[in-house]
């Protein structure tokens, strides 16, 4: 099915924006190519296009939408955002600078200083720099907040000691946040602080991770000895802004982390998928029972996944669902697709683990599956929030929050 | 049912929950179950009176078509009745009421329809064969031109509610094409075989047409379009269906909850264990997608869209399945007293199992989905 607009529901200034936005466009941003992905920062000209994408609308002042005018913004409505993007739909936009509009601005605005927003805010807005999160550690994925990273005073200077992981785009931004132990007397969640550190310095080194899907698009850095360019937020106040930091994830996420991507757009009918249709077809598989099984299935499976996301979006806008519903959604989403991916490889059978010698790899079955659950918070953390914020169950037996950080079980010294 | 109901809407709702939790609850079904009986005559036009099967009828018949959405307000009233397991011959008589609605002649509309909205009358509909691949198409009848009439043959399975009906639809494959008829129940050649029904609230039968001669009058609407009409009429049943699996989840997941919440074990309540919350989630997860799916299809039925027919199919793929496995773990939590007789949850994991198993498997409903986006 098509995708539509929500013209018909602009209110006159809305539509002079929209038409404004339209006129601006054309011609002066890149063109959207089918089948190119959104982000692949293994495509270096496709960062280079995507900075200057975020320079164009700069200087054509559509930068930063949503982002109050005393930073350079345009303190326009995210239904604003939302005109911007579907008119934005013949055209690429600066998806690789995702960090910076989903993440960093919301969480400057809530929680750094006057200068600090004068100064990185408007930066961002011009495309001047790419910001990284550096969040997840090796030692630690879902445990968050039991991070081991370390920053210490020296000399007038915070020097960060340690390593961060899963970092969306590490090696080729230029800042980053990074969230560091600053007192490890302090219980677990109490004693970190928020970082803003420059990514190409000495002692930072930034390694990429292949994934199984051969993407190459997170990092691991390794810090040492790094030096802490600013603070945001209080000292030892980090968890704050952290909070900020993961509940703007979760929003962005929701809404659509890619501005100009269709697919939190209202769809009118059921949108029937082709893959599974077209897989039974080139197996020659389509007269068996069982294909034809899974083709409906896969169908049923896909619509549900649009048709639960969109009851949740309207559930909420309504007020007739709480706001925990969209962790619900989320996981139906991971949940569905498993399903729909483990269907997709029963039909595929040895064809779908096997291909031409020359073709690309056969993954049948393996990159959404993975993806899904496990990016951005796993399903197993999603279930925790479901089953204590959604659905009000006691929370599961755990040490308690007031004990040092330095006392937990796994992270004081060993027993001698 | 949807996210956003109409003021209208939200009354018939909160309507039903009343009515029924005051006088019939699941206590009730396990009465009339424990005496082998059904639902008496005088009890279910009580529940008609509630304006139920007049969502389907004009004004001039009896009823209230106008001023509803029939098919999205019957589901709500579905889906109340499923919290509660009810025992009596709703869905069959509103799926029958929208038949004679949308194909009768005038004649019929007035013959019939006022006593089906007054629940003096009940009627039901043929939908499948006997078999055990049958619940999808109309497979089990045969029509055949006789005597300026039409002779009717076969068995129709799996019926609901046959026993105390006054009225079939039955849908005959007359050549290549489908007629439906209007049968009385105590038509010569008409026997009705009681079967023993795994849900302990429901009502099924073998309807057996040996020789049933009928006149053209009979026919409901035009001889040969029986196809369009029953696939139609088919729609308006999942959605009934389905809604009523929505609401035996929604109670049993109520119930469930509160047990876990309160069920001591190890010195703290079962409901802080993961073991539990992870599937509680994931139900959770799972009885969304399928509230999405059939809100969804209750308003594509309701208007006619195009892509109705997919959407019950999705509707059924997502409750029969959800409605069997949430429910069945419901069971597993509760441990040895989610076992006894005395416990309501087999009521509730009964119907859900013959909800997933009447009026097409999801696996069935897989294929239909398959065929519907043409392959």
């Amino acid at each position: 099915m098509s995708i539509t607009t929500t013209q018909d529901r602009d209110t006159p200034e809305e539509n002079a924006f929209r038409l404004k936005a339209r006129e601006w466009m054309a011609g002066k941003l890149p063109p959207r190519i089918p089948g190119q992905p959104y982000m692949d920062w293994d495509d270096k000209e496709l960062v280079a296009t995507d900075r200057m994408t975020q320079r164009v609308l700069w200087d054509g002042g559509l930068a930063g939408i949503t982002v109050p005018k005393e930073y350079g913004g345009l303190g326009l409505t995210r239904r604003h955002e939302t005109i911007f993007g579907e008119e934005a739909m013949p055209y690429r936009l600066a998806w690789h600078l995702g960090n910076n509009y989903n993440i960093v601005i919301p969480v400057m605005l809530a929680h750094a200083s006057e200068e600090q927003k004068q100064r990185w805010i408007p930066a961002m807005l011009r495309g001047d720099h790419i910001w990284a999160q550096m969040t997840s550690e090796p030692s630690g994925g879902s445990d968050l907040f039991g991070l081991i990273t370390r920053a210490e005073q020296r000399e007038g200077k915070w020097l960060i000691n340690g390593s961060k992981i899963w970092t969306t785009g590490g090696e080729d931004s230029d800042m980053g946040l990074c969230l560091a132990r600053t007192d490890p007397s302090l219980p677990k969640h109490a004693g970190l602080t928020m970082f803003m550190v420059e990514m190409r310095q000495p002692g930072m080194t930034v390694r990429p991770l292949t994934l199984v899907n051969g993407t190459r698009d997170f990092c691991q850095e390794f810090l040492d000895d790094v030096e802490a360019l600013d603070i945001i937020g209080e000292v030892n106040g980090g968890w704050a802004v952290a909070s900020t930091q993961l509940a703007a994830e979760r929003a962005a996420t929701s809404r659509g982390w890619y501005i100009g991507v269709g697919a939190s757009l209202p769809r009118e009918t059921i949108e029937i998928p082709d893959a599974p249709i077209r897989l039974a077809r080139e197996l020659g598989v389509a007269e068996t029972q069982r294909a034809r099984q899974i083709v409906g299935e896969v169908i049923a499976l896909e619509a549900l996944r649009e048709l639960v996301a969109q009851r949740a979006g309207k559930g909420v806008d309504a007020g007739t669902l709480p706001p925990t519903i969209g962790g619900v959604a989320s996981l139906a989403s991971s949940t569905l697709n498993q399903r729909a991916s483990e269907l997709m490889t029963e039909l595929a059978g040895p064809c779908g683990v096997s291909g031409p010698a020359e073709g690309g790899e056969p993954a049948q079955g393996i990159d959404r599956v993975w993806l899904f659950r496990i990016g951005g918070g796993t399903a197993e953390m999603l279930r925790n929030t479901i089953s204590e914020r959604h659905l009000g169950l006691p929370r599961e037996a755990g040490p308690g929050k007031d004990v040092p950080f330095n006392q937990l079980r796994t992270n004081a010294a060993p027993a001698t | 049912m949807d996210v956003v109901l109409s003021e209208n809407q939200t009354l018939l709702q909160q309507a039903t929950r009343r009515f029924v939790e005051a006088r019939h609850t699941v206590s009730q079904t396990r009465k009339l179950a424990d005496a082998g009986e059904t639902m008496a005559k005088q009890a279910w036009a009580d529940c008609a009176a509630q304006g139920w099967i007049g969502l389907f009828v004009p004004g001039e018949h009896g009823g209230m078509a106008a001023e509803a959405e029939g098919v999205i307000d019957a589901a709500i009233v579905a889906e109340e009745l499923g919290r509660q397991v009810y025992a009596g011959p709703f869905a069959s008589n509103a799926v029958a009421a929208f038949a004679i609605a949308k194909s009768g002649s005038a004649g019929q509309q007035a013959q019939f329809l006022p006593s089906l909205a007054s629940g003096d009358m009940t009627a039901t509909n043929c939908f499948a064969g006997t078999g055990a691949q049958d619940g999808l198409a109309p497979t089990g009848l045969t029509a055949t031109r006789s005597d300026g009439g039409y002779r009717i043959d076969g068995a129709a399975g799996f019926v609901e509610n046959a026993a105390g009906a006054g009225l079939f639809i039955a849908t005959a494959c007359a050549g290549e094409a489908l007629s439906q008829f209007l049968v009385a129940a105590d038509h010569p050649g008409v026997t009705i075989e009681p079967l023993r029904a795994l849900d302990l609230g429901r009502s099924l039968a073998i309807v057996r047409f040996d020789g049933v001669q009928v006149g053209a009058d009979a026919l409901l609407g035009a001889p040969g379009s029986g196809a369009a009409a029953f696939e139609r009429q088919l729609q308006v049943a999942l959605v009934l269906q389905c809604s009523e699996t929505i609401g035996l989840i929604d109670r049993a997941f109520e119930f469930t909850l509160e047990w876990v919440r309160q069920r001591n074990a190890f010195g703290r309540p079962i409901g802080s264990f993961q073991a539990l919350k992870h599937r509680l989630a994931d139900h959770t997860a799972e009885f969304e997608a399928a509230k999405a799916a059939v809100a969804y299809a209750a308003k594509a039925v309701q208007n006619n869209a195009g892509d109705a027919a997919i959407a019950v199919s999705i509707a059924k793929s997502q409750c029969g399945k959800q409605g069997v496995e949430i429910i069945r773990d419901c069971v597993q939590m509760h441990g040895g007293i989610g076992l006894t007789w005395e416990h309501d949850l087999h009521f509730y994991l009964r119907r859900a199992v013959a909800n997933q198993s009447l009026l097409g498997t999801p696996a069935m409903h897989h294929e239909r989905i398959a065929a519907l986006a043409g392959l």
